[in-house]
C-alpha cells in the first residue's frame, strides 16, 4: 500500500481490461476513476483531476491520441502522466502517441509488477514537479514582492536625495547608475546667501547597500544648507552621521564645492575622490584639484579636517567634477579609460561649451557594448553672474498667518564662542519660524552676516574698514584680523530680535550691540552711509534690505527695521 | 499451443480475487458480441473495422491469459491492415471453435 493514495484514470473501452487494470490499480492503495472512450476520458480529466491517466489507444468516438492531445493542452504546465495501453507494435503508430504527449507504454498482457514500476516513477515525478512548481512560484512571488518594495523604496529615496537645483542654468550633470539604486550621489542647493552648495559623493560599492548612506548624507546637506550653515559644520556633521551609520570599510567619497557668485570664488573640499579639473575660460588651461582629505565616514569628529581650499574664479570658468566610474570605465577588452584619455579629451577640445557632450561621448563609445560595473556622474558648474542663476528659491508651503509674531530676544555671545561660533543659522532659525520671515530668509541671513560681522571685527576687534579698498588691503585686514583675534579675551555681541504684529502684517527690529568702542556716526543719515568709506561695512547692502538704519550710544549700537505685508507676500 | 497459460491465470485469479467470476463473465459476454460483429464486418468486406474488432479481442484475450486465442485474432487484424480479408490463414470456424475451448476452460476455472 502507498502512502498517498493517488486518483488514477483508466480509459479503455473493452470491459474486461478496464477491470484487469482496476484490480491491479486498487491492489497497490489508489483510486480509479474509468472512462469508455476519449470524449469520456478528456471529461473525467477536468472532473476527476486524475494524478496519472492509463490511455488505450483505440478506443471509439474520440482515440487515446486525440484525448492525450486535448489533456495535455488543458494541464498547461502541470504535469499529468499519460501511460499508452497499447499492443502496437509499429513504430510509427508509438511515435504518435509519444508525439500527442503520451509519457510511457504498457503492452498487452498487463503485468502487475510492470504497471506498478511505472505508476511508482511517475507518481515520485509528479510530486517533484509539484515542488518545482511550489518552489518557482514562492521564488517569482518573492522576486515580486522585492521589486515592489525597491520601487517604494526607490520613490523615498529619490525624494530624499532629489537633485536639488542641478537644473541651474549654470550647471550640465549625468548620473548614470550601474543598478535601480545610485551609490553616487550629486547634490546642489543655493544658500539663503544666494551662493551655491554642491556635492558629489561616491559610496563604497554600488547598488543598495550604497544608496542607502545617500540618505542622511542629502537630509543633511539640504536641511543644514536651507537653514545657513557653512561648509565646514556641514561636512563634520555628515563625517559623523556615516562614522556612526556605516560599516567598517564602508564610506563616501566626497567633494563639497561652495561656489559665491558675489565674491567669484568656489571652496572646495575633497576627500578620496579623483582629480578634478578647473578649467579657464580665458587661457583653456587647466588645473587640476586633487583630494586632500579621507573620504567622509573614516574619520572620527576628532580627527576630522575640514580645511578647505579656495580657488578665484572668473566669468565662465568651469569646475568638472566625476566620480572615478569615468576613469575607471572599461572597454571590450578590459582596458581602462583612465586619466590620459580623459585629459586628452580636454587638450584636443575647440568648443569650451561642448567639452561636456564630448567626454560623455567619449566614454560611451570607449566602453562600447561592454556594459559598466560601476556607478558613473560627472557635473560640470560654470561661474555666472548671480542674475542668471536667479533668486534664491525659498519654500513658502507653511503658509503666511501662523506662527509667532509677538516676542523678543536677547542672544549674546561671548568670549571663545564669539571667535569661533557661527550664530547665523541658529538665529535664521528663530526668525523663520515667522513664517513670512521663512520668505525672507535670504536676505536676512545677509543681513546678520553683515552686522554680524561689523560688530565683531570693526566693533569688538577694533579692525578699520578702510583696508578692504584692494587686494593688498584685505591681506593685511585678514593678518590683523588674526592677531586681534588672538589677543582678545572679553568681548561680546547681543542681538536683540523684537518682533510685533502690525495691521499689514509685522515688524521686525534688530538691534546689534558690541563690546567695541564704537565709531563718529553723528551728522550721517542713512542714506549716507553709502559713501565710500562706508561701503567696507556692507552698508548699502544693508540699507537695500531694511526700512531703517540707525546707530546708536558710541556707534556700538546699530539698530535696523525690516516690515513685512502678509498681502504683498502672498502674491 | 496452450489454451491458457496457466502460470499467469493464477496471478490473475490471485489479483482479482472475488471479481474474478464477473472477470471471466464479462470477457465471454464481450467476446461473444465481438466475435458476431467480426465475422459480419469480414463477410462484408470490411477491412478497417474488422481491424478495428479484432485488435480489441486480440488485447482482451491476452489479458486472459488465452495467448493461442490472441494469436489468431492477431492474425485477422493483420490481414484486415493489409486489407487482404480474402487470404486468411484459416477458416473463421477456427476461431470459434478456440474460442469455444477457452471458453469452456474459463467456466472450470469458476
Amino acid at each position: 500500500m502507498v502512502d498517498v493514495p493517488l486518483n488514477i484514470l483508466i480509459a479503455d473501452d473493452n470491459k474486461s481490461d478496464r477491470l484487469i487494470l482496476a484490480a491491479i490499480v486498487k491492489k497497490m492503495g489508489h483510486k480509479v476513476c474509468v472512462a469508455e472512450d476519449g470524449v469520456q476520458a478528456v471529461a473525467q480529466y477536468h472532473s476527476e483531476k486524475p494524478d496519472i491517466i492509463l490511455l488505450d489507444v483505440m478506443m471509439p468516438n474520440m482515440n487515446g491520441q486525440e484525448a492525450a492531445v486535448e489533456i495535455k493542452s488543458s494541464a498547461g504546465e502541470d504535469m499529468v502522466p499519460i501511460i499508452f495501453l497499447t499492443s502496437l507494435q509499429d513504430a510509427t503508430d508509438l511515435a504518435k502517441c509519444l508525439d500527442s504527449g503520451g509519457d510511457d507504454f504498457l503492452t498487452k498482457p498487463y503485468n502487475k509488477i510492470i504497471l506498478q514500476a511505472k505508476i511508482n516513477a511517475f507518481s515520485r515525478m509528479s510530486k517533484m514537479h509539484y515542488i518545482l512548481q511550489q518552489q518557482r512560484n514562492l521564488i517569482s512571488d518573492h522576486n515580486e514582492h522585492m521589486v515592489h518594495e525597491q520601487e517604494v523604496a526607490k520613490a523615498v529615496y529619490d525624494n530624499v536625495t532629489h537633485a536639488g537645483c542641478l537644473n541651474l542654468p549654470n550647471i550640465k550633470h549625468m548620473l548614470s547608475p550601474f543598478s535601480v539604486f545610485n551609490g553616487d550621489v550629486l547634490l546642489a542647493a543655493r544658500k539663503p546667501s544666494g551662493s551655491m552648495h554642491i556635492l558629489l559623493g561616491d559610496f563604497t560599492g554600488h547598488g543598495l547597500p550604497a544608496a542607502i548612506g545617500a540618505m542622511p548624507l542629502a537630509e543633511i546637506f539640504y536641511g543644514m544648507t536651507a537653514k545657513g550653515f557653512l561648509m565646514d559644520d556641514i561636512l563634520r556633521e555628515i563625517n559623523s552621521k556615516l562614522k556612526k551609520i556605516l560599516p567598517i570599510g564602508y564610506f563616501c567619497c566626497v567633494c563639497m564645492v561652495n561656489l559665491s557668485f558675489r565674491k567669484q570664488q568656489i571652496e572646495v573640499w575633497m576627500g578620496g575622490l579623483p582629480d578634478f579639473y578647473l578649467l579657464r575660460h580665458d587661457t583653456g588651461q587647466v588645473e587640476k584639484l586633487a583630494s586632500t582629505h579621507l573620504p567622509l565616514g573614516v574619520l572620527s569628529s576628532q580627527g576630522f579636517d575640514s580645511k578647505t581650499q579656495r580657488y578665484s574664479l572668473r566669468r565662465n570658468d568651469r569646475l568638472f567634477m566625476w566620480s572615478d566610474g569615468i576613469i575607471e570605465s572599461r572597454n571590450d577588452q578590459g582596458d581602462l579609460f583612465g586619466e590620459t584619455r580623459l585629459m586628452d579629451i580636454f587638450n584636443g577640445n575647440q568648443d569650451q561649451e561642448q567639452l561636456f557632450d564630448n567626454i560623455v561621448n567619449t566614454v560611451n563609445e570607449f566602453t562600447g557594448e561592454s556594459g559598466k560595473d560601476d556607478d558613473t556622474t560627472l557635473l560640470e558648474v560654470k561661474m555666472v553672474p548671480e542674475a542668471e542663476v536667479g533668486e534664491v528659491d525659498i519654500d513658502m508651503s507653511r503658509g503666511m498667518i501662523t506662527g509667532p509674531t509677538d516676542w523678543n530676544m536677547r542672544y549674546t555671545l561671548r568670549g571663545d564662542t564669539l571667535k569661533t561660533f557661527n550664530p547665523l543659522p541658529v538665529m535664521l532659525g528663530i526668525l523663520s519660524d515667522v513664517p513670512a520671515l521663512h520668505g525672507l530668509s535670504g536676505q536676512l541671513y545677509t543681513l546678520m552676516a553683515e552686522l554680524f560681522s561689523n560688530a565683531f571685527e570693526h566693533g569688538v576687534l577694533g579692525l578699520s574698514s578702510d583696508l578692504k579698498k584692494d587686494a593688498k588691503g584685505f591681506a593685511e585686514y585678514y593678518a590683523q584680523r588674526e592677531l586681534a583675534m588672538k589677543s582678545m579675551d572679553d568681548g561680546q555681541v547681543m542681538f536683540e530680535f523684537d518682533h510685533s504684529p502690525t495691521q499689514a502684517g509685522g515688524l521686525l527690529t534688530l538691534t546689534v550691540t558690541d563690546s567695541g568702542g564704537g565709531f563718529d556716526y553723528v551728522g550721517k543719515q542713512a542714506n549716507q552711509f553709502s559713501d565710500a568709506g562706508y561701503s567696507g561695512r556692507g552698508i548699502p547692502l544693508i540699507v537695500s534690505i531694511c526700512d531703517s538704519l540707525e546707530y546708536l550710544g558710541r556707534g556700538n549700537i546699530v539698530k535696523v527695521t525690516l516690515s513685512w505685508n502678509a498681502k504683498g507676500l502672498e502674491e | 499451443m496452450a489454451r491458457l497459460n496457466m502460470s499467469q491465470i493464477d496471478e490473475l485469479k490471485d489479483l482479482m480475487e472475488e471479481a474474478f467470476a464477473d472477470l471471466v463473465e464479462t470477457y465471454i459476454s464481450d467476446c461473444e458480441e465481438k466475435i458476431t460483429r467480426l465475422r459480419a464486418a469480414i463477410e462484408a468486406s470490411d477491412a478497417p473495422l474488422s481491424a478495428e474488432i479484432s485488435h480489441s479481442l486480440k488485447g482482451s484475450s491476452a489479458n486472459i491469459c488465452a495467448e493461442d486465442l490472441s494469436d489468431l485474432f492477431k492474425a485477422i487484424e493483420d490481414q484486415a491492415r493489409l486489407d487482404n480479408l480474402s487470404q486468411m490463414p484459416q477458416p473463421f470456424s477456427d476461431v470459434q471453435d478456440e474460442y469455444q475451448r477457452v471458453k469452456g476452460a474459463l467456466q472450470n476455472l469458476l
